[in-house]
């Protein structure tokens, strides 16, 4: 892989592709301290990992596949033994069920929702009642993923009603335009038709206005759908007409995909080919952007995913760690088949605790090399914020995956023991360690909430939340 | 005069009460009237006793309905005889009593108040529950039942009134000479609320009448007396402006200067304008007539309990073993009569006593469910409820396919239009051909619950913002705005009047009905701001559409949504919305919107007549495309990459002419042969490019697309046998997927996911092993039998197409394949035999369960949601009706639009 690491001063230099007006750039990188807020805010993230470890493989500590998180494990606390099986839903897809249950504790609702909001969305309305400061990205969704047949798979953000909280951006150079790039209008140095156009814009945001307020004919939920809407067209605002100007340095758009996205990405559930090369490729620069993203305050809530719930890939390549070749990736010749018969996935149902699964320890591993890459850009010189610690330290980064090791043949046992870790999110929380938490995933994010101020609670509305002191500092 | 009011007849649907009427015996020829219970009963003591129907011309109905009680506000319908207040006996929200001033010159029975002289009778309070109400919806009913005393009081004199004097009101009803007036205050009338709309000379006569005024969100307004519409007019403008302070009184105006005099027997006020077949139902039912929503009608408690909890309960937790195929224990809960019969051991409801039933007994003690999470306690509650309370069973069968959304299947989304619409809207609007820059720019809409329509998850992101605001320049400059403003506007100036008229004309085109006051100030305020730069009118015009084309009312298909939680008839443009979007895929032409201003499509007559006219029109054929497309992910088609080394032919161009070829043959079967929609599955031709037919193995009889009969060709015929369909089961065909996809989109089944221990990954072929024979051992195993049994055999009679649809008789390792299978309608205990794959596609389309689950995938797409348990039976009725015209897609369309389904709004409550 060729990916130089990206952050606020290599933004500055360009990242290998076409030069984009960025209005924001001088707003964002020049603007003393490049854009870190005087006071830390308060941020919420998802990260999300598919097809999970099996918890045997957890209790193996940073000597196995967990070892890439080793050089972060003062600013983590892993969590093991987390149950997710109220997530369970009869007549559905058990990827589907604890990939919508990561960062929810709700058995999903349909096709395209979660059964109820995801943590970083209750945090943010806490917080920014009223919404994010302007021009900010309210709630960032990314990933690198090729599971498509139900977003839960992939999108780790909710509303409370269940919805996604933001579309996701599957490309990176998607979400570097999300953050960072200018909207279609505004390149426009005639100050008349500038005028003219503004005006435009803000019958727009009239018409919207009404519709979201007191008089508006709409019920709750269409009205939350246009406030939607609303908060976007202030972005576009933001971005068309208060930042001005374009910078000489503005940096590059990174470079296309080569990976496949959309539709072709998911050949009807067949599987794709796919290089360690091409993946690691696109996951980093998608990481490193949506880290850009955070260091430069331009979101701070949202989700990112690093291949989906029931993944599907026939993945090759040598896989090295610390420099040294850990494993030879050829699912598709090792599986001796094609199609999704060849693809990664199999991996985790042949899992067999008293067998090496070497194959999917390799998997594990990498995906875990994979996801401190991205914690390591929210915790190096970069990430540093005004009170002396990192982002990672001072934010809510919870990292969870969908479990689904196919050990056994009991449900119960397939959505128990899912992975989890968390930051310290400013010193509420204990880092340090590895504890067994042996409670619900839903007490774990309860308490989580209910650490970092918000009152509303996740959950049957009655249900009494058990606080899982383990987790708190 | 004697009547008998009889018994109360009420239709439980969702467990709501929907539309209770009393039926009423006729004992001798002078009973005329409904009486509340109550009242006096003998009218000869009471000379003013109103005719609610002319004896001579209107035969006394034999079910005479309640009065209508949704959205009341106030209702005094003096059933006091004494005192000073008069009571508001609506029973909505905090009472809006009236007093009664100078009570010497009134004189009160009960029933009737009879005003002799001069007084007022008004709020002690701001009629704030009104005002609200009304500034809400936009809508106003005002109904009385009066008498005037005589002919010639003027001023008008006051019956009812919403005022603070002589100038200053928010509504009047009111007497001039023989005419009654109706004022209404809004942002477009003067505070005094004119132009008032005033019925016919001599139409007030000196008797009891019933009287209605109404206006809807459309500016449509109406007098209507005695359940006949007398006079109308528009009142533009939204009541926005309303003042919040003024009370309501009756029988004078609130400085005393318009006195009445006359007798009221009722008066009431809604915040919605009732249809006129609302008015007539309370013209029928007389002022004595109860309301129909306030009457407590007796609802069996275990006939809810058992729709709403226990039947979704057995079919999440029970079915899986206690239906009719699996009839674990010789028990099927699905049906009432195996049900009660019990299984092996006896039955296991005792109806009325929960404490000798076996089913109770295990649910309690958490013995059953066996599979799955036990039942929580109120779970357990509901059913010992439901069986003490006899065990009520009010389905024919409980279908698990109805509760597979569950209850928020009914959730109310605004729907934002679909890149198809939106690119439809455009070109009808403004006659602008947008698609290769809006499919360019805009996000995909993505899929959800089957197709990619469904308002919730249709949402928005930057991107969209930054597309809408890009199409909206690229489609204005395309356009010559000067000629298409002179459409609406011959004005060309940019005062204030000319831009105002032209806004309003223009903008009740491009938005799909009547602008309000504040937008007609919004966009204004562009044009205030082009010659403000010195800017011309062909410059504000342009801008103007600009603003429009990002408007809400144009990405959204705005509708009010807002009342108390039950629901309303849909206001006229938000009909002719539905019925064009859900007919056509986009806006309303001018013949519906003409309609919708004259507020014709509060008739189901007009309305079944425009939609026969829509459905005969091209746009309902490129609309019913849009259904099929998405219905079978064509989409997908463009994602194929099978293995190259298992299909070194494959053509890629091949997948573009699947598509085309389903697409054709949906046009051929649906509109060209109007054959039933169950057609789709056996009819015996189809349409290939060269390169397909000889990929199918027929004679190419051309390169492009053309129409091959099949009814000589083995095997192929039907929508099953095309590649667009035969390709979901991937490159090893599988059984699962296809079975599955016949499964869930023709039986409407439903079974269970595998439990994530099994490995899903289809198992490989080889000499000796068929994909059939790898299905039956799938079926023979305890483990996966009872579930695999349901939808395997399903895609036995396709086992000759391989993955990509090419038809075999042997597969690669030379074992022969079969065609022969059995197929199991849900429902059903018995499987039914096929020999031939032609054979099954008959069976398919003969099939009443597949032409229900048709009905149901094509009412879902129409209505851009998945459905629920509360729409189960308007489907069904739909269904009966689609059936009855024929099966055909427009007479199932048309079934559709004349339902509730899109009649009428689900409300929220508002607080």
């Amino acid at each position: 892989m060729n990916q130089p690491r990206i952050n606020r001063r290599t933004a500055l230099k360009g990242l290998g592709g076409v030069t984009i007006g960025l209005p924001l750039l001088e707003e964002m990188l020049y603007s003393a301290p490049a854009a870190a807020p005087a006071s830390v805010p308060v941020r919420a993230f998802n990260v999300f990992f598919g097809l999970g470890i099996p918890a045997p493989l957890q209790t193996e500590g940073f000597q196995g596949v967990l070892e890439p998180l080793k050089p972060l494990r003062d600013k983590l606390l892993i969590m093991r033994n987390v149950d997710q099986v109220r997530c369970d839903q009869k007549g559905i897809n058990a990827h589907f069920d604890g990939a919508s249950g990561a960062f929810t504790a709700t058995p999903p609702d349909g096709e395209a929702r979660s059964g109820g909001a995801s943590i970083d969305q209750m945090i943010r309305r806490t917080h920014y009642p009223q919404g994010m400061p302007a021009g900010m990205v309210p709630t960032l969704v990314g990933g690198t993923y090729f599971r498509r047949s139900r977003v839960s798979r992939y999108v780790h953000s909710y509303n409370p009603d269940g919805t996604v909280a933001a579309t996701i951006q599957e490309r990176p150079r998607d979400l570097f335009e999300r953050v960072f790039g200018a909207v279609g209008v505004p390149d426009d140095n005639n100050e008349r038709r500038r005028r003219l156009k503004r005006s435009v814009l803000d019958s727009v945001v009239d018409q919207y206005k009404f519709f979201t307020g007191a008089n508006s004919p709409l019920g709750a939920r269409s009205r939350a759908r246009v406030g939607d809407h609303l908060e976007r067209i202030r972005e576009f605002e933001q971005r068309a007409y208060t930042i001005k100007g374009r910078h000489p340095q503005a940096p590059k758009l990174p470079p296309r995909s080569d990976v496949a996205h959309e539709g072709k990405a998911d050949p009807g559930g067949e599987g794709i080919d796919i290089t360690l090369d091409e993946l690691v490729t696109e996951w980093r620069l998608m990481a490193d952007l949506y880290a850009l993203a955070i260091q430069c305050d331009r979101t701070r809530f949202g989700a990112i995913t690093f291949l989906a719930a029931g993944e599907r890939i026939r993945l090759t390549g040598e896989y090295k760690y610390a420099g040294q070749t850990r494993y030879q990736f050829d699912d598709a010749a090792q599986l001796k088949a094609s199609g999704s018969q060849g693809c990664s996935h199999e991996w985790w149902h042949r899992f067999n605790e008293k067998k090496k699964n070497e194959q999917l320890r390799a998997h594990a591993h990498m995906k875990m090399r994979e996801v401190a890459w991205f914690l390591k850009r929210l915790d190096g010189p970069e990430s540093l914020e005004a009170n002396g610690k990192s982002i990672l330290e001072n934010s809510l980064i919870t990292i969870s995956t969908e479990s689904g090791d196919g050990r056994h043949s009991d449900v119960k046992r397939e959505l128990s023991g899912v992975f989890h870790a968390i930051s310290g999110a400013g010193g509420r929380f204990k880092t340090g360690q590895i504890v067994d938490i042996g409670a619900e995933g839903l007490d774990v994010y309860n308490t989580l909430l209910e650490a970092m101020g918000v009152t509303q609670r996740l959950g049957p509305p009655r249900r009494e939340m058990r606080d899982v002191a383990a987790i708190r500092a | 005069m004697k009547s008998v009011s009889g018994f109360v007849v009420s239709v439980i649907l969702g467990g709501l009460l929907v539309f209770p009427v009393r039926t009423v015996f006729a004992v001798d020829d002078a009973a005329q009237l409904p009486q509340r219970s109550g009242a006096a009963t003998d009218n000869r003591e009471r000379p003013d006793t109103p005719r609610s129907a002319d004896p001579q011309t209107s035969p006394l109905p034999q079910t005479t309905p309640l009065r209508v009680g949704r959205n009341l506000q106030v209702l005094y319908d003096f059933g006091t005889d004494a005192g000073s207040r008069v009571k508001d006996r609506s029973g909505v929200g905090p009472p809006l009593d009236l007093l009664i001033e100078n009570a010497q010159q009134v004189r009160r029975s009960q029933g009737a108040l009879e005003i002799r002289g001069k007084t007022l009778i008004r709020s002690d309070k701001p009629a704030r529950k009104i005002i609200n109400a009304v500034r809400r919806s936009g809508e106003i009913s005002v109904e009385a039942w009066v008498r005037t005393a005589r002919l010639n009081q003027e001023g008008p004199a006051r019956i009812v009134t919403l005022s603070q004097d002589a100038r200053q009101r928010n509504f009047t009803l009111g007497q001039e000479g023989d005419q009654l007036q109706a004022r209404l205050r809004s942002t477009k009338t003067s505070v005094n609320g004119i132009p008032a709309v005033d019925s016919p000379r001599k139409s007030l006569v000196p008797r009891r009448i019933h009287v209605v005024y109404t206006r809807n969100r459309s500016g449509q307004a109406a007098l209507h007396i005695d359940g006949r519409r007398r006079a109308a007019r528009r009142v533009s403008g939204d009541l926005s402006n309303w003042n919040a302070n003024y009370r309501l009184a009756l029988a004078n105006e609130l400085n005393r200067e318009r006195p009445w005099q006359g007798t009221l027997y009722l008066v009431a006020v809604y915040n919605r304008a009732l249809t006129p077949s609302e008015i007539a139902q309370n013209f029928q039912a007389g002022p004595g007539a109860g309301t129909g929503e306030l009457v407590q009608v007796p609802v069996n408690p275990g006939q809810r309990i058992f729709e709403q909890r226990v039947a979704p309960l057995l079919a999440r937790s029970c079915l899986e073993c206690h239906d009719a195929v699996a009839n674990k224990g010789g028990l099927n809960l699905s049906r009432k009569a195996t049900a009660l019969r019990g299984g092996k051991n006896g039955p296991v409801i005792v109806p009325g006593k929960s404490s000798v039933s076996r089913l109770w007994r295990l649910v309690q003690s958490g013995a059953m469910p066996q599979r799955g999470d036990p039942l929580s306690p109120m779970e357990k509650s509901d059913i010992r409820r439901w069986i003490d309370s006899g065990a009520p069973w009010s389905l024919d069968a409980i279908d698990p396919a109805v509760y597979a959304h569950g209850r928020r299947a009914a959730d109310v989304w605004v729907q934002r239009l679909t890149i198809p619409e939106y690119i439809e809207t455009v070109r009808r609007t403004v006659g602008v051909d947008i698609t290769e820059p809006a499919r360019r720019l805009l996000p995909p809409d993505l899929r959800a619950d089957g197709f990619s329509n469904t308002a919730y998850n249709l949402n928005v992101d930057l991107k969209h913002v930054d597309a809408y605001a890009q199409l909206a320049e690229r489609i204005v400059a395309q356009m010559n705005v000067v000629d298409f403003a002179g459409k609406y506007h011959k004005g060309r100036k940019l005062t204030d009047d000319n831009m105002r008229a032209l806004i309003a004309k223009m903008g009740k085109w491009l938005l799909r009905g009547p602008l309000e006051e504040h937008e007609l100030t919004t966009y204004r305020g562009i044009s205030t701001t082009v010659a403000s730069a010195g800017g011309d009118f062909e410059e504000a015009v342009r801008y103007i559409i600009q603003a429009m084309l990002q408007s809400p009312r144009f990405i959204y298909r705005i509708e009010n949504q807002r009342g108390d939680g039950t629901e309303w008839p849909i206001g006229d443009h938000e009909l002719a919305c539905r019925l064009s979007y859900i007919l056509w895929g986009g806006p309303p032409d001018r013949e519906l919107i003409k309609l919708a201003d004259a507020g014709e499509l509060q008739d189901r007559t007009r309305v079944a007549e425009q939609a026969a006219r829509m459905l005969k029109n091209d746009r309902a054929v490129q609309r019913s495309t849009q259904f099929i497309h998405q219905w079978l992910d064509l989409d997908r088609l463009h994602d194929l990459q099978p293995n190259p080394r298992r299909f070194p032919n494959w053509d890629q161009r091949l997948a573009a002419d699947m598509q085309d070829e389903t697409r054709t043959f949906f046009k051929e079967v649906i509109w060209k042969q109007q054959q039933p929609i169950s057609g789709l599955l056996n009819a015996q031709i189809t349409f290939a490019s060269g390169r397909l037919a000889a990929h199918y193995g027929l004679q190419p009889k051309a390169d492009g697309l053309t129409r091959y009969d099949l009814s000589q060709v083995p095997g192929r015929g039907g929508l099953l046998t095309q590649g667009s369909v035969l390709t979901v089961g991937g490159d090893e065909a599988s059984m699962v997927t296809r079975g599955l996809f016949v499964l869930h989109n023709l039986l409407r089944g439903t079974v269970n996911d595998p439990p994530p221990c099994v490995d899903t990954a289809p198992v490989p072929t080889k000499a000796g092993l068929t994909q059939r024979g790898i299905a039956e051992a799938r079926i023979a195993n305890v483990s996966c039998g009872a579930c695999h049994v349901k939808f395997e055999p399903l895609a036995f009679g396709l086992e000759k197409f391989d993955g990509l649809g090419a038809y075999h008789k042997a597969d690669e390792h030379g074992n022969a394949l079969r065609e022969d299978g059995n197929i199991l309608f849900p429902g059903r205990d018995k499987p039914v035999d096929y020999k031939t794959s032609a054979e099954l596609m008959n069976l398919l389309a003969s099939s009443q369960r597949v032409r229900e689950s048709l009905t149901w995938k094509v009412t879902q797409f129409a209505l851009g949601r998945p459905l629920g348990p509360t729409d189960a039976r308007i489907v069904a009725k739909i269904h009966q009706a689609a059936e009855r015209d024929g099966g055909t897609y427009a007479s199932l369309m048309q079934a559709i639009v004349m339902s509730d389904l899109v009649l009428m709004t689900r409300t929220e409550k508002t607080q």
